[in-house]
């Protein structure tokens, strides 16, 4: 090929690159180096086109108001649980899904539906489901006399935490089933004959054979989960805002909320930097603990 | 059933007639089918308008991120570039950043050139999203794909371009369809740059009509109910149709060739 030629080839590249980067270097990265600047100004909806440098103070409100903690555990529990159980509902359902049976395209389709769905709405109609007064769960277990009088899932801050954790859980359940169905498919079937010779059992193969070839899937996923659910406000959203008096407030609801009701925009920043800053420590702790080699794009 | 039961749940209470609906103990079928809450919905609440600005949001993004993505995850695939791998980690990156953390930024930024509380604001942004994403499901599906596949075309004297349209693209067009639904579906659902950008009764899209029903005291549960199916429909149908697709999709997308 000829050098006009090569060039010629570069430059088409390059116009077929140029709609994705200017529009991924305009709408996200510049505004990410923006909300860094942000989070050390004063800016409200008063003053959006004289915005005020202010130094820290901003981290400073923050960090010191004494709800802080307390909104941090909140964001721990609802990652760790919400996770954690995600993780081995996701398993189990992958496992009874991967032997073939009749209806199982169907029934994978039944089963994987909520993950295509609005995480708001499913927040509003879980609300109702669990409402205090004229929620079927509520009706349900009564009828089956499990409970005597009805529970207050959401209003009750004993239970709110745990209800949006439960729903979370059932939303993400078949994002990892997806995942680890596909890992299953890939497991070589010699692999499962070679134990059976060898007189392995269901157990055996489970944590010999399948877990370890698994696993890479699981530390991946777990990762992608982990960030998406710390920044993954909408059910709360859907279903109390953070409320009732804060018990099911977490980081991202709190961004939120600063945003909507105080209009306070660098405070909202401030908190969002926190919150990146805390997901970078974290992937970076994650992936030296798990072994760098095993995440792989 | 469980996953399939708040569904069934929440249709019956959109049908229901609005003295059905709160009873305690919970009446569970409704002693008559009703459409008062879909009714309501389209001709109080001015839904039918929502419903075609989610259209128009989700729709546009979705076509043109596919296309662009289309391109870049063609042009990273075949070239040797060091640039490649940097880009790759750079969109892999954007698509961690949650659309709240970014929205105040591009909220002063596009307010200053006029683009907030108009459509064309809210699809710039989620037309962005959907091609960060987009692209690297692209790589995933173009890495699976020998490059003599449009070496003949290239020597006939194609440009890159016209090789990519008339070889590729026909090939591939299940993976753009998987492109596709995804960024329709997230378009679809996005909502707190929806709230913060869109604030006019005109302008609002479907999940912005729900926030602002909550915000409304004395909203009835049928209506509310009947705004979440009308809600959720199109994304039921675009799993539907392009399960298959989006699954294979997102697991090679996601995780390794």
């Amino acid at each position: 090929m000829t050098v006009r030629k090569r060039f010629k080839g570069r430059l088409w590249a390059l116009w077929m690159l140029l709609p994705a980067l200017v529009f991924v270097l305009f709408v996200n990265l510049y505004p990410l180096l923006r909300g860094g600047v942000i989070s050390f100004q004063k800016l409200t909806v008063f003053n959006l086109n004289r915005p005020r440098f202010i130094g820290w103070r901003n981290y400073d409100e923050i960090l010191s108001d004494p709800e802080f903690l307390y909104i941090l555990w909140n964001t721990v529990l609802w990652i760790g649980l919400s996770v954690f159980f995600q993780l081995v509902l996701g398993f189990l359902l992958a496992l009874l899904l991967y032997k073939p049976f009749r209806g199982r395209g169907i029934y994978m389709g039944l089963v994987f539906y909520p993950w295509a769905l609005s995480g708001f709405a499913i927040g509003l109609l879980w609300s109702w489901i669990l409402n205090g007064q004229f929620g079927i769960l509520n009706d349900l277990l009564m009828r089956f006399h499990l409970i005597k009088s009805p529970v207050n899932f959401l209003s009750d801050p004993r239970y709110a935490l745990f209800s949006v954790i439960m729903v979370n859980i059932w939303y993400g359940i078949p994002f990892f089933a997806i995942m680890i169905l596909a890992a299953l498919q890939s497991i070589p079937k010699e692999l499962y004959e070679a134990a059976e010779i060898d007189g392995a059992g269901r157990l055996t193969k489970l944590f010999k054979v399948t877990l370890p070839y698994v696993r890479p899937t699981i530390v991946n996923t777990v990762l992608l989960r982990v960030i998406w659910v710390m920044n993954f406000p909408d059910i709360i959203y859907g279903m109390t805002r953070g409320g009732p008096a804060g018990a099911t407030n977490i980081l991202s609801v709190e961004m939120i909320n600063i945003v909507y009701y105080q209009n306070n925009y660098g405070k909202a920043s401030a908190l969002g930097m926190i919150i990146t800053a805390i997901l970078l420590l974290f992937t970076v702790f994650y992936l030296s603990f798990t072994e760098r080699r095993e995440f792989q794009l | 059933m469980v996953a399939l039961f708040p569904l069934i749940w929440t249709f019956l209470t959109s049908v229901k007639p609005p003295t059905e609906v709160y009873t305690f103990p919970v009446k569970y079928f409704p002693s008559r089918f009703t459409f008062e809450g879909y009714r309501y919905l389209f001709s109080f609440a001015n839904f039918g308008r929502y419903f075609v600005n989610s259209m128009i949001v989700s729709l546009i993004p979705a076509s043109l991120s596919t296309i662009f993505a289309t391109m870049a995850g063609y042009v990273l695939t075949r070239s040797r570039s060091r640039l490649t791998g940097i880009i790759l980690i750079i969109f892999f990156f954007v698509q961690m950043l949650p659309t709240y953390l970014i929205m105040i930024p591009q909220f002063t930024m596009f307010s200053k050139m006029g683009l907030t509380n108009k459509l064309s604001g809210v699809m710039i942004i989620y037309t962005a999203f959907g091609t960060a994403f987009g692209t690297i499901m692209a790589t995933a599906f173009f890495k699976r794909v020998p490059r003599e596949m449009e070496e003949a075309a290239l020597i006939d004297g194609c440009t890159p371009f016209k090789a990519l349209i008339k070889v590729v693209v026909p090939v591939f067009l299940p993976s753009l369809g998987a492109i596709f639904s995804f960024s329709f579906v997230n378009s679809w659902n996005e909502i707190f740059t929806a709230v913060l950008f869109l604030h006019s009764d005109r302008k609002m899209t479907v999940p912005v009509a729900l926030y602002s029903f909550v915000s409304k005291a004395g909203i009835q549960w049928n209506v509310m109910a009947a705004g979440i199916v009308v809600a959720l429909i199109p994304t039921i149908l675009v799993f539907a149709v392009a399960q298959r697709f989006i699954i294979s999709g997102l697991t090679q997308g996601a995780l390794k060739e």
